[in-house]
């Protein structure tokens, strides 16, 4: 062990970095996605990540969906407005969106009323 | 935890792995055969030995029969696994028995082989890893004396393996696997060859047996019952559809198929060369069948070690199976709620740390009541295995003629057949087995099933009462908020909870005391809140519950009674419960009190003494009120109603560690159920609750003076407290992390659920 001096590093290295590690190396699988960390607003752009955090938000008018897509270099919302049910968006899920990149209240990225498809992620199979 | 702790626990356990790197990577059949079939294979180490252990008891002459009734068992198990590949391909999801005999034969059927198959992962390693800890002591006969404590060290090894988890654990069992097949088919040919110029004898050949019984059928029935053992494993392959490479199915029954072939010659060769070395096994036998075999046509070479090495592995292979079987399997019961709950998640390896806590201690215990001997442990075994296998082939009948598929008749008629001839060998078990021990599993498997059937009518009874009587949203005028703090001392606590109170402004607000010398100090802090002295009389706890209980009585069915207990924490941690038991104890018993809510505003020790000695009420400017929701139900909504009287500055519902299905599910009913505040489902990647809603809370910045979060949990209390334990004690430990946490109020809203 004394010849490798960054085994405690690595053994206390957080879980998180591990994780957009691995994200980062789905995310590189899927074809025509622009990593989050480099979507430039203003542009259209298509991005693959998992659904790290939902939002259901009556207040901003019934059936507002926001999720939180993360693929490892950076977030990004994702937000639908006028819908009935989460046909399908659920936490964990792999998905690519696609729209227009804006920019949030927050300063967060935003695209509004994404075309979105479900993919297989890289997490829960 | 420190650093070094953090390190140790890894270096032990291995990095916690986010519930998303659980994706299965899929099996070609060389893989999949080693993985699912070494439970299967691993029998042959003690199948034959069971055989002649019970024709030993007729005498040296009836030692001979071991080749016959193998070959009996042989037919058996080529009957059971041409069943099993019509099982597999009416199941390309996985036909695990419980699902099977669940789907097609009902609830009791489901219970029956949830229970016997329960029953059997435990046993499958107490019989496994005891068989393995034989063949080291075959090996090295001077370990004989340390037999239970080697089998249990042996226990220990894989439970930890198991609680590391392990994503490439495939290639790992392919080794053994195969090099215990090889090394079998070398002994067998080896045997074979030097048969030629007469056999090799072994050690035991010539030892004198006094005959104990007379050969009648029975003792032919038992000999015969006793070879079954060679079937254990082949359902495996049935529950591992899902694993294998495209045609599922297909590379499915093709795996069954070798695994077929293998076991049957392998059995049969070592049945026949037990016969002509002539090896006589007794219970009072050091080396095992098989060992005494090698040792025979191998001498005392290397090859004799090897063999007994790589028997030693695949049977701790075979137990290994039954430790990812069991959580697996718990979990399923669990998902329908036929176990406790708390066998649903996983921990921090993404394994279920549980399942495999109570596989590793029951295996352990089954080793030390039975002294690790292996002939009194597989006397249990074998019940549960048959009476899956039928349910199983029972269940699969019923599905070919429900779904009437192509050719269906042929497939049934295979399964019906294969279900009716284990059915016979079922009794066949029971009757040949039942005073040596097989009498235990039959009174066990009702009790399991009673147990499992009493879970399952408490959450099916929970479940109905929250949805019941169906609550609508704001559909009428929301309730009152009543206020009474509790005043032992006048500290920094006491005056943060007034300010707190203040900002609410409940209908009626009011202090009480459990002495009068509080009076000064409460009229400085606040002269205008009226405070009562409770009499004196019964314990304290009794007095207040009395008082609150007759203000309760005066409040309409909506309105809100909360009881206010302000907190200067002195200790972390569960020490602050060792250290202040009373105020514990009387807050846990506000819980049971029907319509009163406590809601804790808690000050750290530091942050106390920092105050200024002057105590001074300040209202908070924000108040950030935070509902813990895991569903839409009456439990729920009551939550909400309550969060809604405390003038929220901002009011949200969010969810944290959800199964991904839930998630949806959750999102849906929130959208359905028209509750006008938003929901926020959050992931708890490394399901830790408390540390991804504490991450939560942090963003609003709460301070205690200017800005506070309020977390209101709704719980749902059952009368009975042994009830309790079911509904695990997630808000127990999320309310006693919340606590230590700067600017947090937590608030319980119980919602009884009656008898």
């Amino acid at each position: 062990m004394s010849n490798n001096p960054g085994w405690l590093d690595r053994l206390t290295k957080p879980p998180e970095a591990v994780r957009s590690e691995n994200l980062r190396k789905w995310a590189e699988t899927i074809s025509g996605a622009t990593p989050i960390g480099e979507a430039s607003e203003q542009r259209r752009h298509r991005v693959a990540g998992v659904v790290q955090n939902i939002r259901i938000d009556p207040r901003q008018g019934s059936g507002c969906i926001e999720a939180t897509v993360i693929d490892g270099s950076g977030e990004i919302l994702a937000k639908w407005l006028g819908r009935q049910s989460m046909s399908g968006i659920h936490l964990g899920a792999g998905i690519v969106i696609e729209g227009m990149v804006g920019v949030g209240l927050d300063e967060e990225k935003v695209i509004l009323n994404p075309e979105y498809q479900l993919v297989p992620g890289p997490e829960r199979g | 935890m420190s650093r070094t702790a953090t390190a140790l626990k890894r270096l032990i356990v291995g990095h916690p792995i986010s519930s998303g790197e659980l994706g299965h990577t899929l099996l070609p059949k060389g893989i999949a055969l080693p993985v699912f079939a070494s439970d299967a294979l691993s029998s042959m180490a003690y199948a034959t030995q069971e055989i002649l252990l019970v024709l030993a008891l007729v005498g040296l002459a009836a030692l001979s029969l071991v080749v016959p009734i193998a070959i009996a068992v042989a037919l058996l198990l080529a009957i059971v696994i041409v069943s099993y590949r019509q099982i597999v391909r009416a199941y390309p999801g996985g036909g695990g028995a419980y699902v099977v005999a669940y789907e097609n034969l009902g609830f009791t059927a489901g219970l029956a082989v949830g229970a016997a198959l329960l029953l059997d992962y435990i046993l499958t390693v107490s019989v496994s890893i005891t068989a393995g800890g034989d063949a080291i002591i075959s090996a090295i006969p001077a370990l004989a004396d340390h037999k239970v404590g080697i089998t249990l060290l042996l226990i220990a090894l894989v439970t930890l393996a198991n609680l590391r988890g392990s994503k490439e654990s495939g290639r790992i069992f392919a080794v053994p696997t195969y090099g215990f097949v090889v090394a079998i088919y070398a002994l067998i040919i080896t045997g074979l060859v030097k048969c030629l110029g007469g056999c090799p004898q072994a050690e035991s050949a010539g030892e004198h047996l006094e005959p104990e019984a007379m050969l009648t059928a029975f003792v032919l029935l038992k000999a015969f019952a006793a070879g079954t053992t060679a079937l254990t494993g082949v359902e495996a392959i049935a529950e591992g559809v899902p694993v294998f490479r495209f045609p599922q199915s297909k590379n499915a029954a093709a795996t069954l198929g070798i695994l077929g072939v293998l076991s049957i010659s392998m059995f049969i060769g070592v049945s026949w060369l037990t016969d002509h070395t002539n090896v006589v096994y007794t219970e009072e036998a050091t080396r095992t069948v098989v060992s005494q075999v090698a040792h025979a046509v191998f001498g005392g070479g290397p090859m004799f070690y090897v063999i007994q090495v790589l028997t030693a592995l695949i049977l701790i292979l075979a137990a290994n199976t039954a430790y990812t079987g069991f959580p697996v399997l718990a979990s399923i019961l669990a998902k329908d709620k036929m176990m406790p709950r708390q066998f649903r998640s996983r921990g921090d390896r993404l394994v279920f740390s549980n399942g495999i806590v109570i596989l590793a201690v029951s295996a352990s215990l089954l080793v030390v009541i039975f002294d690790a001997n292996l002939n009194k442990l597989i006397q249990l075994y074998l019940v549960g295995v048959f009476l899956s296998f039928t349910l199983a082939q029972a269940g699969t009948v019923m599905r070919w003629r429900r779904m009437r598929e192509p050719g269906w008749q042929k497939s049934a008629a295979i399964n019906a057949f294969g279900g009716a001839v284990t059915g016979i060998v079922l009794v066949v078990v029971i009757l040949t087995k039942f005073k040596s021990g097989a009498w235990i599993i039959i009174l066990a498997t009702p009790l399991v099933m009673f147990l499992m059937r009493a879970v399952y009518k408490h959450y099916t009874y929970v479940t109905d009462q929250l949805a019941n009587p169906e609550r609508k949203p704001l559909d009428r005028r929301p309730g009152h908020q009543h206020m009474v703090i509790l005043v032992e001392q006048v500290d920094a606590a006491t005056a943060r909870a007034v300010g707190y109170v203040r900002s609410v402004r409940p209908a009626d607000l009011h202090a009480v005391a459990f002495d009068d010398s509080v009076r000064d100090d409460w009229a400085k802090l606040a002269p205008q809140v009226e405070l009562t002295l409770i009499p004196t009389g019964e314990s304290r706890k009794a007095r207040l519950k009395k008082h609150l209980r007759s203000l309760r009585n005066d409040l309409g069915r909506d309105d809100f009674l909360t009881l206010v207990v302000p907190e200067v924490l002195r200790s972390k941690g569960l020490w602050q419960i060792l250290r202040q038991p009373g105020l514990q104890r009387l807050k846990a018993s506000f819980l049971r009190e029907p319509g009163i809510q406590v809601l804790d505003v808690p000050l750290d020790r530091s942050e106390a003494q920092a105050a200024s000695e002057t105590h001074r009420s300040i209202e908070p400017a924000r108040n950030y009120v935070l509902v813990l929701v895991a569903g839409v139900h009456n439990a729920t909504l009551q939550a909400i109603e309550y969060a809604e009287t405390l003038r929220p500055t901002d009011l949200r519902a969010v969810s944290f560690g959800l199964d991904p299905e839930a998630t949806e599910k959750l999102g849906n009913d929130w959208l359905a159920s028209g509750i006008p505040h938003p929901l926020e489902i959050d992931d708890s990647p490394f399901r830790d609750i408390g540390g991804s809603l504490i991450d939560y809370v942090h963003r609003f910045k709460p301070d205690g003076v200017k800005r506070v979060v309020t977390v209101v949990m709704p719980e749902f209390i059952v009368s009975k407290r042994r009830h309790q334990l079911l509904h695990g004690q997630t808000a127990l430990i999320i309310k006693s992390r919340l606590l230590f946490e700067r600017g947090v109020v937590a608030v319980s809203v119980p919602y009884p659920i009656e008898d």
